[in-house]
């Protein structure tokens, strides 16, 4: 009895080394198949809960929106056709296409339209609900039109990214549900249709045959999660996956040097700040001294930012200065004369001519009525990179005589900590869109307890800000941006750290066709679909992905081997003696 | 007086139950930060919406209200809503068991079976370069930070040898043309993982059996029975090892009550669709009820996995018992 079970045991271990070492067989006419690494997962497959940029980058391959982005970053129809404009700039008139067909075979209507933008701006839900703002009407005529009306022009009315939604799958979903609703088996017009999700996994998506972007290079678009970037970068080395993003700098090196691998340091729209509370509410804990220009200005000229720069992040990104990352047409460059560039020997200077003198010899300069400059800089726990550059800038104002102590703490806690105004200042970033509305609003007062970090208020700003939407002429627009951007760089709630970069790899050798978005931009993440859809497969070169192993057979046989002597030998010492 | 040990252990199991459950509870909600805050994420929602918010979730009644609801709904299999994922709990955590225990499970098993047998050996053999060799292996790899381990591994066999995959449990998004086909696939990416955590855990056994086995070694009766005359494998089994085993079975009951929890670096190295990794997540997020129902089953399986030591050594040893 008990040597049967012996015998059966080797061999299970036998047969399972067998099974590891045949040969992979699941061949058929192959499906051209991208697989990209990313480590974020979608939050959610509906876009009224997810706030994630890869949430972003899936719907915008679902969905469509009425207008959509090439590859220069310029407005080009998407399900809209054509638009015009009424006279007095209040009236927008869309023509539709009208063979578009939701993937589950129902046609696509202006319905659907009026039907997905009333309901963004009812409930004001998700991450798209942004773009809609100051829309008062939407009329839908004619299946194939869509009129919207504003109450002032609306100048960025032709960068709205929202999702156009299935008003037929949606409607059955009630008010109260809108923000549990999972959309677990998303429908859209988009270039590619939803196959399955597997949290922890990957996403996976199939090209769609139906649609008007015409088929695609890509048969299945899976989106591959990794836990750690080190796996992640010897994946795309081994030919496991076809492009990645979110790599550390150290890997870019690595892979920089393969042959087949494109490895880039992408710009994006998006800057890390050291935010200061500028908060004169009475409940606010605001330190007093940091509300004055000058030790904002003495901090940030004693800030190195390049050697932050080159020391936390190996030298992946840029020095910042404005609000509005340089991608942009909006981005102000500070003249010479406004520009504060590191200078320990100036931030001194700033701060002797405002009266702030060391006057007991701590090292530390005093306001005149003794108050130290002694501020608490908080720093999320869980971003390494931020937690390092935070201990630099300690280190860096010491030698103006200014102290900064530090406290970290996890997300949760620094967003309680900004909302009830109960803070000096600490690190984190912003990602900017293409129009600058949606973050030059993060300073306005009406965002203070909602989405502003630095509760900072300036009248002049706020009616700026009011304006600026509704000026039609670009040019005319941007001196007012500008403006804005001054009055920030003067005041300096924020001061902008860096401009940062994200390194995306992409496997040359498979797929052809790549292009960065704009020129400096990534091959993903870069606002538009553009690389999904005319990415193509290199002819006659097969996906690499399901049998990576072609020595499997020994591998298992030695693998194997080890495993049978450990357990034979084992048996034989309790026989033996 | 069985029958006594037995229920008075189970009634101690469910007393611990309660008290974490509680326990739990309260330790999640005097964490710092507020979860609305967490759950929203739309710095432009109205009013109403957070309202809403508050409702669905609960947060709007009392503490004790809302531990009041969470234990009746404990009782009916249901945890609540996940924060981040805005679906059942039940759900999510049940999707990550399979991979969870099976990875884990295998790695146990497999350093379980190759620490007792090379703590076996050196013991008995102790001094000897078996016994050497044997030592300093499991030192080495106990010793050895995992996740260095794990990248070394991935180095060595996924890199430079392309014999297993890097990471994940299946290719992603592969479809499989039979169920064979599909467990092969799940079967070489198991090899790396597996092999990482049973090295590291294996010397925690050979050396925990290496040093209980030399205590009975040098017991009076071990040397009365060999003045017997028994033969040295009769020895070992029928007289030392029985006795030896006592703290491994306490070890093996807790270190198997804990492969429920996942292990956060393998996890993370392999990119493994595990509960250590959900832990984490759930705990950036804090995402409560998902939290809640993690270390609620975690706890329980701890506490019932040493209820089973408990009961196991009642078995093994009479002195237990009285």
């Amino acid at each position: 009895m008990k040597r049967k079970w012996k015998v059966s045991m080797v061999m299970i271990l036998v047969l399972s080394m067998m099974m590891l070492s045949a040969s992979a067989t699941d061949a058929g006419a192959s499906p051209q198949t991208m697989r990209i690494g990313v480590t974020v997962e979608v939050d959610s497959l509906s876009p009224f809960i997810s706030y994630s940029q890869i949430g972003f980058e899936v719907f915008q391959l679902i969905y469509d929106s009425l207008v959509m982005l090439d590859e220069n970053l310029e407005t080009v129809p998407g399900l809209a056709r054509d638009w015009e404009i009424s006279d007095d700039e209040l009236e927008w008139t869309f023509q539709l296409r009208d063979d578009v067909q939701w993937h589950d075979g129902v046609p696509f209507t202006s319905a659907d339209v009026k039907f997905t933008y009333e309901l963004l701006l009812e409930n004001e839900l998700g991450m798209y609900s942004g773009y809609l703002g100051g829309i008062t009407e939407i009329l839908a005529p004619d299946a194939t039109t869509v009129v919207i009306r504003t109450e002032q022009p609306k100048a960025n009315m032709l960068m709205n990214a929202c999702p156009i939604l299935p008003a037929h799958i949606w409607s059955e979903v009630t008010p109260d549900e809108y923000d549990t609703w999972p959309n677990s088996s998303p429908v859209g017009t988009g270039p590619f249709k939803f196959q399955e999700f597997r949290p922890g996994e990957y996403l996976k998506l199939v090209a769609s045959d139906n649609t008007f972007h015409g088929r695609p290079g890509i048969d299945e678009l899976i989106f591959v999660l990794y836990a750690n970037t080190d796996t992640m970068a010897q994946s795309v080395v081994l030919g496991e996956i076809d492009a990645a993003t979110n790599f550390s700098p150290s890997q870019l090196d690595t892979l920089d040097n393969n042959a087949t691998i494109d490895a880039i340091a992408a710009v994006v729209m998006g800057f890390t700040q050291l935010s200061f509370n500028s908060w004169d509410d009475p409940s606010s804990t605001a330190h007093p001294l940091l509300q004055e220009f000058p030790v904002r200005h003495a901090i940030e000229y004693s800030i190195d930012k390049q050697r932050i720069l080159d020391m936390v992040y190996s030298g992946q990104g840029s020095v910042g200065t404005t609000l509005v990352p340089p991608e942009g047409f909006y981005h102000y460059e500070p003249s010479e004369s406004e520009l504060r560039v590191y200078d320990v020997l100036r931030a001194n200077q700033v701060l002797e001519e405002a009266g702030y003198m060391d006057l007991n010899g701590d090292g530390i300069r005093e306001a005149s009525d003794g108050t130290p400059l002694d501020f608490l800089l908080t720093l999320r726990a869980d971003n390494a990179d931020e937690v390092q550059a935070g201990q630099m800038i300690a280190g860096m104002v010491a030698e103006a005589g200014i102290k900064f102590n530090i406290e970290t703490v996890d997300d949760g806690a620094l967003i309680d900590k900004i909302y009830a105004g109960d803070f000096d200042m600490f690190i984190w970033g912003w990602g900017a869109d293409l129009d600058p509305t949606t973050i030059l609003n993060v300073m306005t007062t009406t965002q203070i307890g909602s989405m502003s970090d630095s509760n900072y208020s300036n009248k002049t700003y706020d009616r700026l800000f009011l304006e600026q939407q509704t000026i039609m002429d670009p040019d005319e627009r941007r001196e007012m941006v500008w403006e804005m951007q001054r009055i920030l760089y003067e005041e300096a709630p924020y001061i902008i750290l860096f401009y940062d970069n994200s390194l995306q790899a992409v496997n040359t050798s498979r797929w052809t066709g790549w292009t960065r978005i704009p020129e400096e931009g990534g091959y993903f993440f870069n606002l538009t679909n553009y690389n999904y859809l005319h990415v193509q497969p290199v002819a006659g070169v097969v996906d690499a992905a399901p049998d990576a192993g072609g020595g499997i057979g020994f591998a298992g046989m030695i693998i194997g081997g080890l495993i049978v002597a450990g357990v034979a030998s084992f048996l034989m010492f309790r026989r033996r003696k | 007086m069985k029958r006594q040990y037995l229920a008075k252990k189970i009634i101690q199991s469910l007393v611990t139950i309660f008290f974490v459950l509680v326990f739990n509870y309260i330790l999640f909600r005097v964490m710092p930060g507020n979860p609305l805050a967490m759950i929203m994420r739309n710095p432009r929602a109205s009013q109403e919406a957070i309202e809403r918010t508050r409702e669905l979730f609960g947060l709007n009644q009392s503490w004790v209200v809302q531990f009041w609801i969470y234990l009746k709904h404990l009782f009916t299999g249901d945890l609540g809503i996940s924060f981040l994922y805005r679906q059942p709990v039940t759900e999510i955590i049940v999707a990550r068991i399979i991979p969870t225990v099976l990875m884990v499970g295998l790695a146990q098993i497999l350093a379980i079976i190759v620490g007792v047998f090379l703590g076996v050996i050196s013991a008995w053999k102790r001094g000897s370069r078996v016994d050497v060799a044997a030592l300093g292996f499991s030192l080495v790899t106990y010793s050895m930070p995992t996740f260095w381990l794990g990248i070394i591994l991935i180095f060595v066999f996924s890199v430079s040898l392309r014999w297993f995959p890097t990471s994940g449990m299946l290719t992603p998004g592969q479809s499989f043309s039979s169920t064979f086909a599909m467990v092969r696939d799940a079967a070489r990416h198991l090899v790396l993982p597996v092999l990482t955590l049973s090295l590291v855990l294996i010397g925690e056994y050979t050396l925990t059996m290496r040093n209980t086995l030399l205590d009975v070694l040098t017991e009076d009766y071990m040397t009365t029975a060999k003045a017997k005359g028994f033969d040295d494998n009769y020895l070992i089994k029928k007289h030392a090892l029985p006795n030896a085993m006592l703290p491994m079975i306490t070890l093996i009951a807790i270190n198997l009550g804990l492969v429920i929890g996942g292990t956060i670096q393998v996890e993370t190295i392999f990119s493994w669709p595990g509960l250590g990794r959900l832990m984490f997540d759930a705990l950036k997020a804090r995402d409560y009820p998902l939290l809640q129902g993690i270390f609620l089953l975690i706890t329980l399986s701890v506490i019932v996995a040493n209820l089973i030591a408990d009961v196991t050594y009642g078995y093994f040893d009479p002195r237990v018992r009285e």
